[in-house]
């Protein structure tokens, strides 16, 4: 064998090997040094810290019995029915689940009618609409933080619109509210795209036969619709519910330490330096998400079944001209179609105007000159405003260079078949119910504070661990773009060039991998987006260096009303965030991009 | 040139056996066919020859060679798909001269005079700057024949190269490909679900039925002189006969319960017979019948053009007839049976 052949023979091995390597790296290897942490205690296995945390009321609320006392949960439970069974406190996973649950229901209720109106009406700019649905997953979630206090905030836009007419204020930030509504402001898109997607896939002639059988309409929509659509519903209810549960700007932006969840009381240990019970929340935190993954992929897997390759249900006009004021099911829509406006346009509306208004109302460029000025202050903890931009742009390159190539190859092994693939779909679906602080923690310790291998104590700067930590959380967005295209390629291309002479990777080179270029594209441009808008690992990685990104600036402007009385250079930063991740997320549509979790 | 030998192949996906037990000897230059239903191990065969499936038993060998453990792009192969799979990304040129990247042109031509030498010889030398897509069907399989033949291989595998088109360019493309091989005396397997299309094209045909070989022969053997029940069912219309053999001479048979006389069939007496009667065997009143005859009723009759096909009830069962006149449906006719033209299947004396 000439040693060319070889090398060629070696190479795909290798890269997957490689990008094993890697992803240990910047992701198992930290991810498992945070949960050992919470298991283990001098060198010894113990269950101490998790007990302790679980047997602790301030974290459990009254489940907290259950750990310490098991035995005198049953008198406990007729004690409290005795006495007219008061309402109890769930502790911090308590409160943690319930706004995850009011967050998942107030998704599935602003995306269930956006679903319907895609799926089966049509109007001017309905596929515009649809493909905006992917935007959530490439808006830094602090900047729809910032967008949301910019229009609820007490100097806000809504405030302002109240004042107009002799209302208010209304105090909506630092509210279970606002949360929610935030929430739903992420997911709610999710729940359109998964249920527009399946009830366009209904056969219309299932819904035509049950008609010609007898079915009014509404048995039809039931019989045949409803099961239909059903596995999506549910699919983008429980993904709601991990991401909402594992949310973490939003809350520390709009919550603040009053309305903390599991992740932002994490953050709030990690501060305080108290590593091993942030370890142990992030363990506990982490099994709950995984558990609910894990049903999610069982569910999922039992789903996967037969979507009729026949015509969609017809769809109707939206708008009948004058006659559309007589149709209540319509009148009934634009009213949706306001309300999803405010909450969807309203945030980034009121987060560009904010950027350009001064206090008393008129217009100014401040907030963005200052972003381009080498800020002099020298106050602890406050990020400069051009560094921040730059390193934003820095690691974003960086994160490229890493995640285009791990997602591709990691889409490669996926798209091959057999045990391969299946261990690529768990390596691709773990980062997904991991939380960034954890991934940030987990860095901090090994790769920041450094790890001892063979006698040696191996350190990397602040900026590789960041950038480790965007390239973990992306390269699935790599691999979510390029393995559908991989795989949808007809296998027969692979064989002809074989026949013709290529080797695999030359065949994989020459051919596979320039068929789905614009998928590889599109994956790079979500990646980019991703790192940019990074907040939950950066926050901790960034903790007292100089490697802060523009998410993490605008999150100290946020706390830091030094600068000036209003959210004023936050806007300005968050309209610099919106554009960057807004060319991207044109980037991906153009390019086809796709995103199914 | 090269012959390409399996010996005693078998492959299984998922403990699922495709193929068993496949003996196949192709020689040098010959034009060798593959023929039966879909799922029954043909394309299979044709990918284990290739190198894109690996045998669990059995050896392939491509001109003599064992080729165990040899990649596809090792075994100088040249293969054309249904679908043409031409590369969507390069021109018709790029298409035609992607194998000469790897392999040198035959004939020590340069790459450029190669890739025009094909482009002419598949009768297409007008559209080298073209994408793939701006080509008919007929034209991108004749651009994907090229591409497969560029790199001079030894051996043509033809993965049902024609049926995707449509069925007069089908027949028109088929007698291409035939002129080529023989032109070029390449050997070659070609894998078809068309019995008509196999018998058309191929010096020999294999009848391949649930991963196992039925029968090999030239085609009119395997027409004539079917060696299975599946190979008579499969390859052409039939009737087929399951005879009772009586004692006496000439051989009485009982088919479904009727006496027929069929002299000069050379049948041992108190065997179950298996015999195959072709439709154009049987004719339709015969004048100064000399062999069998049987009364039938017509059911349909079918205009083909250049014969009818009739459907007639002959007891509980439908007999299939091929007659240059038709007959009118319900009516009945007088079936006389050519004794020369009937054919046993299976002498069927082990019972």
């Amino acid at each position: 064998m000439t040693p060319s052949r070889w090398a060629e023979r070696a190479a795909l091995p290798v890269a997957v090997a490689g990008t094993l390597l890697v992803i240990a790296v910047v992701f198992y290897y930290p991810v498992a040094t945070v949960f050992s942490e919470a298991v283990v205690d001098a060198g010894r296995l113990t269950l101490d810290p998790l007990l302790s945390v679980l047997g602790d009321p301030f974290y459990t609320g009254v489940a907290h019995h259950l750990f310490v006392d098991p035995a005198g949960v049953p008198a406990g439970v007729l004690a409290w029915v005795d006495a007219g069974a008061p309402s109890v406190g769930g502790g911090l996973f308590g409160f943690t689940a319930y706004q995850a649950a009011l967050s998942m229901l107030a998704s599935v209720a602003l995306g269930l009618p956006g679903a319907y109106i895609l799926a089966r009406y049509d109007f001017r700019g309905r596929e515009t609409v649809r493909s905006l649905t992917i935007v959530p997953f490439v808006l830094p979630s602090i900047m729809v933080a910032v967008g949301f206090l910019a229009m609820f905030g007490r100097t806000g836009a809504l405030n302002g619109l109240l004042g107009a007419v002799g209302l208010g204020p209304v105090e909506v930030v630092f509210s279970l509210e606002a949360i929610v509504i935030a929430h739903a402001f992420y997911n709610a898109p999710l729940v359109i795209r998964l249920v527009a997607t399946a009830w366009e896939s209904v056969d219309r002639r299932q819904v035509e036969s049950a008609r010609a059988m007898g079915a009014s309409p509404l048995r039809a929509f039931l019989d045949v619709v409803v099961p239909a659509i059903r596995p999506a519903l549910l699919t983008a209810a429980l993904l709601t519910f991990v991401f909402t549960f594992l949310s973490f700007p939003i809350v520390l932006a709009l919550g603040g330490l009053e309305l903390a969840t599991v992740e932002v009381w994490v953050y709030a240990r990690v501060q305080a330096l108290d590593l091993s019970e942030a370890a142990t929340l992030a363990t506990l935190e982490t099994l709950v998400s995984l558990v609910l993954m894990y049903l999610y992929l069982r569910y999922e897997g039992r789903q996967r079944a037969t979507t009729g390759g026949g015509r969609s249900l017809p769809r109707k006009p939206l708008t009948t001209g004058w006659a559309t004021l007589r149709s209540p099911v319509r009148l009934a829509l634009a009213g949706y179609v306001v309300v999803a406006a405010v909450v969807f346009l309203g945030p980034l509306v009121s987060l560009l105007l904010e950027s350009v208004t001064a206090p008393d109302g008129s217009l100014t460029t401040a907030y963005y000159e200052f972003l381009l000025a080498q800020q002099a202050s020298t106050a602890v903890g406050t990020a400069r405003p051009l560094p921040a931009v730059l390193n934003s742009l820095v690691y974003g390159a960086g994160t490229l260079l890493l995640a285009v190539p791990m997602g591709v190859v990691v889409a490669v092994v996926a798209t091959r078949g057999g045990r391969g693939s299946r261990l690529a779909e768990a390596v691709l679906s773990a980062p997904l119910a991991v939380s960034g602080i954890v991934v940030g923690l987990g860095l901090l310790q090994t790769v920041v504070f450094g790890t001892v291998l063979f006698g040696y104590r191996l350190t990397a700067a602040g900026p590789v661990a960041v950038v480790c930590a965007h390239a973990a959380a992306a390269y699935p967005f790599v691999t979510r773009n390029v393995a559908p295209a991989l795989g949808g390629l007809d296998s027969r291309y692979h064989d002809a060039a074989r026949s013709l002479g290529a080797s695999r990777l030359r065949a994989l080179l020459d051919v596979e991998l320039r068929l789905v270029a614009a998928a590889v594209l599109a994956g790079a441009a979500f990646a980019f987006a991703i790192s940019v808008g990074e907040f939950d690992s950066t926050v901790l990685l960034a903790e007292g260096t100089d490697s802060y990104t523009m998410p993490v600036a605008l999150e100290r402007y946020v706390g830091n009303r030094s600068l000036g009385p209003n959210l004023g250079p936050a806007t300005a930063m968050g309209t610099v965030l919106l554009a960057v991740t807004g060319l991207s997320f044109v980037a991906i549509d153009r390019l086809g991009g796709r995103w199914e979790p | 040139m090269t012959g390409v030998t399996l010996k005693d192949v078998s492959v299984a996906f998922g403990g699922v056996p495709a193929l068993a037990d496949v003996s196949l000897s192709v020689g040098d230059g010959e034009f060798f066919t593959l023929v039966g239903p879909s799922g029954c191990g043909k394309t299979t065969t044709l990918r284990t020859v290739a190198g894109f499936e690996t045998p669990d038993t059995g050896a392939v060998e491509i001109g003599g060679e064992d080729v165990a453990g040899r990649p596809p792009e090792r075994r100088n192969i040249g293969i054309v798909f249904q679908n043409y799979a031409l590369f969507p990304h390069m021109t018709v040129r790029e298409n035609v001269a992607y194998g000469l990247r790897f392999r040198d042109p035959p004939g020590g031509v340069s790459t450029d005079r190669r890739v025009d030498e094909l482009l002419e010889l598949v009768d297409m030398p007008a559209v080298g700057g073209r994408d793939p897509e701006e080509l008919s069907g007929g034209q991108q399989q004749r651009v994907a024949l090229a591409r497969a033949l560029a790199p001079g291989p030894d051996v043509l595998l033809l993965d049902e190269p024609l049926s995707a088109l449509d069925a007069r360019l089908r027949e028109r493309l088929r007698v291409v490909v035939r002129s080529l091989q023989q032109e070029l005396g390449i050997t070659t397997l070609y894998v078809t679900h068309d019995q008509a299309e196999a018998l058309a094209v191929s010096d020999r045909v294999a009848v391949i039925a649930d991963g196992r070989v039925e029968q090999v022969g030239p085609p009119e053997a395997v027409y004539r002189e079917p060696a299975t029940r599946f190979v008579a069912e499969f390859v052409g219309d039939n009737n087929l006969f399951e005879a009772t053999v009586g004692r006496g001479d000439p051989p009485q048979v009982t088919v479904d319960g009727r006496t027929l006389v069929l002299p000069g069939l050379d049948l041992a007496p108190g065997a179950n017979a298996l015999l195959s009667v072709r439709p154009e065997a049987l004719t339709v009143d015969p004048d100064g019948a000399t062999g069998p005859t049987l009364e039938a009723t017509v059911e349909t009759s079918e205009f083909l053009g250049d014969a009818y096909r009739l459907h007639c009830q002959w007891g509980d069962r439908t007999l299939l007839v091929k007659t240059t006149g038709g007959a009118p449906p319900g009516g009945t006719v007088t079936l006389g049976i050519d004794p020369e033209r009937v054919t046993i299947v299976d002498r069927g004396e082990d019972t």
